[in-house]
């Protein structure tokens, strides 16, 4: 019964990794944004990126 | 021996014999029917021979001993292998070990036709037990003995100790006596017991069971429940049941089957490069609007991923770009920021490095359009001429899955066989071959 569970569960993690691939999943977060305006195209300015107030790194060791 | 065995009839209820005790006078009951050849007085514990007419006394004790309650009493009858059998005799039995006394209780049944067999017990840990029809043979190591072969099954050595009788009640197929000694050599093949008892005028070979405590009640229609098993008996059967072995064998098949997919899939991902462009960047240049759009490219196939590569001759320094892949079509973006930097440097412990010029991102779950990249460069403020490349990939390979896949197949044999090794430790940690690890630890010590 174990062994049974094992192949069935085996099979699952098998299939999901190559559905996971053929679907092109991946681990990083993507933010979304819907409706963004064909104007941006023409004025790159106008979108406004989730990221910029990222802070960034400027040491070193 | 050509006589023809008579045909099996229904089986007959043993009738009981009564007789007194010529110690006290109390009454008697001989189950055995004859086959006993001692039987114990229930109220004084003097032990008498069943096999002479006015039995004979063959023990009797100046002082109480200390009396044992047997948790199957004598005369409970039961269907035991599909046979009916009563409980007859009681005995407890002790070792010492290490200057610390074990007991355990083993009781005596008899069936007229099939004769006698022997439940043992020690801290709910039950055997079924019957006495060897054949001699085994055993594999000895200067005198040391490791092995038995019974009956084409090999038997380790568990435990040698020497074993006293110390309490008996009712009737035994033997001149039974307490405070009679023998020597106890025992040999695991779970679920199976072989034991080997020499006293100073035989030596005798049994063979055990497992059985769980709540079979005999069942078998016995006791009243309750059976104590609890503490421990873990020297015969008791692995809960993990030696499937261990063989969850390592599906989890081999497995993995391969994962490498086949890994193989195939790899082979079949196009990996299509979609869109390359150089860009510099110059902090001296006047200020003006940073961002800026790519040309349009085609994402033609099935939904999949899409890797957005970025390299740049960043040295001590770094370029954070702010990137939004955008489907003209549906006008949907994905919003992403990547930094690429790297420093290097000399000191104390000699050169170091950290950072890289080249970052990779792979966007998940891209379906088929046409899109543009909308890219923010910043660099830091005193940074001169800087640069850097965009490349966009199409249906790139995403090991990561695989991995956690490889991780989730080793998991279940991993705690499996964890469990199953814990348990065979506890087990032997019991023997007179412990495993190796506390052995020495008791020998630091």
């Amino acid at each position: 019964m174990l062994r049974k569970l094992y192949l069935l569960y085996g099979l699952l993690i098998v299939g999901g990794s190559a559905f996971a691939q053929y679907r092109g999943w991946s681990l990083n977060s993507m933010n979304q944004v819907h409706n963004v305006p064909r104007s941006v195209r023409d004025n790159p300015g106008s979108y406004r990126s989730v990221y910029n107030s990222y802070h960034h790194y400027t040491g070193g060791k | 021996m050509s006589s023809t065995p008579p045909p099996p009839g229904p089986p007959q209820k043993p009738a009981a014999k009564a007789l007194n005790c010529p110690q006290c006078g109390a009454a008697i009951t001989l189950r055995a029917l004859g086959q006993a050849a001692s039987v114990v007085c229930e109220s004084c514990h003097c032990i008498l021979d069943a096999k002479t007419p006015q039995l004979e006394i063959l023990q009797t004790f100046s002082k109480a001993i200390a009396a044992d309650r047997p948790l199957i009493p004598l005369g409970t009858r039961g269907k035991l292998r599909g046979a009916d059998y009563e409980v007859i005799g009681f005995q407890r039995r002790g070792t010492v070990i290490d200057g610390i006394r074990y007991f355990w209780h083993e009781y005596v049944l008899f069936n007229p036709y099939k004769g006698f067999r022997y439940l043992t017990e020690y801290q709910g840990h039950w055997n079924d037990v019957t006495v060897c029809k054949e001699q085994p043979i055993v594999e000895t190591r200067v005198s040391i003995p490791l092995v038995a072969n019974y009956l084409g099954e090999v038997y380790r050595h568990f435990q040698t100790s020497d074993a006293t009788t110390d309490f008996v009640l009712g009737e035994f197929p033997w001149q039974v006596a307490v405070g009679e000694q023998a020597r106890a050599n025992d040999y695991v093949h779970p679920p199976r017991l072989l034991s080997m008892e020499r006293t100073a005028g035989e030596t005798t070979w049994s063979l055990g069971e497992y059985t769980s405590g709540r079979d005999i009640w069942s078998a016995f229609r006791l009243p309750g429940s059976p104590p609890a098993p503490q421990g873990v008996f020297a015969n008791q059967p692995s809960p993990s049941g030696g499937g261990a072995r063989q969850l390592w064998a599906f989890f081999a098949l497995l993995a391969l089957l994962l490498l086949g997919v890994i193989i195939v899939t790899d082979f079949s991902e196009s990996k299509t490069p979609v869109f390359s462009a150089s860009y510099h960047l110059n902090a001296g240049e006047p200020k003006g609007e940073a961002s800026f759009v790519t040309e349009p490219f085609e994402l033609t196939g099935r939904t999949s991923s899409v890797e957005v590569s970025t390299n740049a001759n960043v040295s001590n320094s770094w370029i954070y770009l702010n990137y939004a892949l955008i489907n003209t079509d549906t006008e949907q973006a994905w919003d992403f920021g990547r930094e690429v930097s790297y420093y290097y440097g000399y000191d104390s412990d000699g050169s170091w490095h950290e950072g890289s010029q080249s970052d990779s991102v792979v966007v998940p779950s891209v379906p088929a359009g046409h899109y543009y990249l909308r890219i923010e460069p910043e660099v830091a403020p005193n940074h001169g001429f800087l640069a850097y490349t965009v490349d966009v990939r199409r249906d790139v390979p995403v090991p990561v899955f695989y991995g956690i896949g490889f991780v989730a197949l080793l998991l279940p044999p991993l705690l499996y066989g964890w469990r199953s090794w814990t348990f065979e430790r506890a087990r032997w940690s019991e023997s007179d071959h412990p495993p190796m690890q506390l052995q020495k630890s008791e020998e630091d010590d």
